[in-house]
């Protein structure tokens, strides 16, 4: 009989094919994630009352304590008002796809014949140890740090952080005034050119950073499993749960800070020397 | 790059499903959960919070009624202690006058009293006078008849 390899991927792997579209074991965890918090949601909604009851009054520490968290980062509770529900969709979603990849049901998939022989295919892996899960979210992050952005403190402000034009004006209009700033104002615009990169090592590092954590934490359960089965994996699924939690926060976290830093007015900021939103969040 | 994307299988297709997972958690989660919590708890919260604005209210009328009353009872107290000092006075004039009047009749009839034995004194000396007068002229009578039968022995 041929044997079985559990070979572990870089990338999902696919289940089934609609078409052209490849469904992958990524894919479809990120579907019952999905399935799971729509669940969840209608049943708190059906649950919801005045007097709250012992699962809402869970979700309301919860809530009210995660509110307070992004209090600490936007120092604004309006803006936090504004940015929670995306965080905490992000959070929920992330969460929920990092623990269902660690749950013992990926020990269901299918046998298929590949490049080395026949191979056993999960049907669960977790929707953020795949890079397409990862990407979707941080580019979502940071668009919509953007457009939030744009939102709040307009169209133009938001073009200047990274176009600065503006600067390159106030060479013509402050030059007696200020005769430095005919060095100043082309530095500035470059800072904002590099802005831009900067967005996109956004998408890089929140993507990688997430993908790379909850990767290497299903590496390191089926490592273990391979190398002593039931009991050595077990302190490491605690471990991976944990983890699971702090890279679903770190996220958030994350997310919540480019939003208040798309939402800050960058001029505003320089003139009044504001502290800006990563340091706040050092001293969170 | 494209060993990237080839080392990671990146598929914009599937990058897209997972952005449509992520919408539709946000949009159920927004609609469902957080946007009626939310409400719940920010009209619980001000439910709490106009709750412990009127406690503040009724502990300051409280005090304010308290006040008034100390005040109405402090008032009360000045204007009765006013009254029974009039009182008092009014009795001790009352009184002082009623001992003055109770003295002068006291005199009045002690007067009286003695012009009345007076009187009598004059009127009993008078009587006594006329009494003494009819007696001697009795006993002169007497004796004139006497002297007289004396007279007439032979």
């Amino acid at each position: 009989m041929e044997k079985i390899s559990h070979e572990i991927t870089l990338f999902a792997e696919p289940v089934f094919h609609f078409g052209s579209f490849t469904v992958t074991n990524a894919l479809v965890t990120s579907w019952f994630a999905v399935a799971i918090i729509v669940v969840l949601a209608l049943a708190l909604r059906s649950k919801l009352r005045e007097v709250p009851g012992k699962i809402q009054s869970v979700f309301e520490v919860a809530i009210e304590g995660a509110l307070s968290l992004c209090d600490q980062v936007t120092n604004d509770r309006k803006l936090s008002l504004k940015i929670f529900p995306f965080a905490i969709s992000v959070f929920f979603f992330i969460l929920v796809n990092n623990w269902l990849g660690i749950t013992p049901l990926g020990g269901f998939g299918i046998i298929e014949k590949g490049e080395h022989g026949l191979a056993f295919i999960p049907y669960l892996r977790s929707g953020t140890a795949d890079i397409n899960g990862t990407i979707a979210l941080a580019i979502m992050a940071v668009l919509g740090a953007n457009i939030f952005g744009v939102f709040s403190v307009g169209l133009w402000k938001t073009f200047n952080k990274y176009v600065n034009l503006k600067v390159l004006g106030e060479i013509f209009t402050k030059l007696r005034r200020e005769p430095t700033i005919i060095i100043v104002a082309p530095i500035t615009f470059f800072v904002g050119l590099i802005e831009i990169v900067g967005e996109f090592a956004k998408i890089a590092s929140l993507s990688f950073r997430l993908f790379g954590n909850v990767f290497a934490g299903e590496v390191l359960l089926v490592s273990m499993a391979a190398l002593v089965a039931y009991a050595v994996p077990i302190p490491f699924l605690f471990l991976e749960i944990l983890v699971g939690l702090i890279q679903a926060l770190i996220f958030s976290i994350l997310l919540v800070v480019y939003f208040t830093i798309g939402a800050s007015d960058h001029a505003e900021e320089h003139e009044g020397h504001e502290e800006p939103a990563e340091h706040k969040l050092a001293s969170v | 790059m494209d060993s990237i994307i080839s080392t990671f299988h990146i598929d914009w297709k599937i990058i897209i499903a997972q952005a449509v997972n992520f919408g539709v958690v946000f949009t159920v989660l927004y609609i469902f959960a957080l946007k009626p919590l939310n409400k719940l708890m920010q009209e619980r919260s001000e439910k709490i919070s106009k709750g412990v604005e009127d406690a503040k209210q009724n502990e300051e009328l409280l005090k304010a009624c308290r006040a008034d009353y100390d005040e109405v009872i402090k008032k009360a107290k000045n204007e009765a202690y006013v009254f029974s000092e009039k009182a008092k006075k009014e009795r001790e004039i009352e009184k002082s006058a009623s001992i003055e009047n109770t003295k002068k009749e006291v005199e009045a009839i002690i007067q009286n009293g003695k012009k009345m034995m007076e009187d009598e004194k004059v009127k009993m000396v008078e009587d006594a006078k006329k009494e003494i007068v009819s007696l001697t002229m009795l006993a002169t009578e007497k004796l004139i008849s006497s002297k007289k039968d004396l007279n007439d022995l032979p």
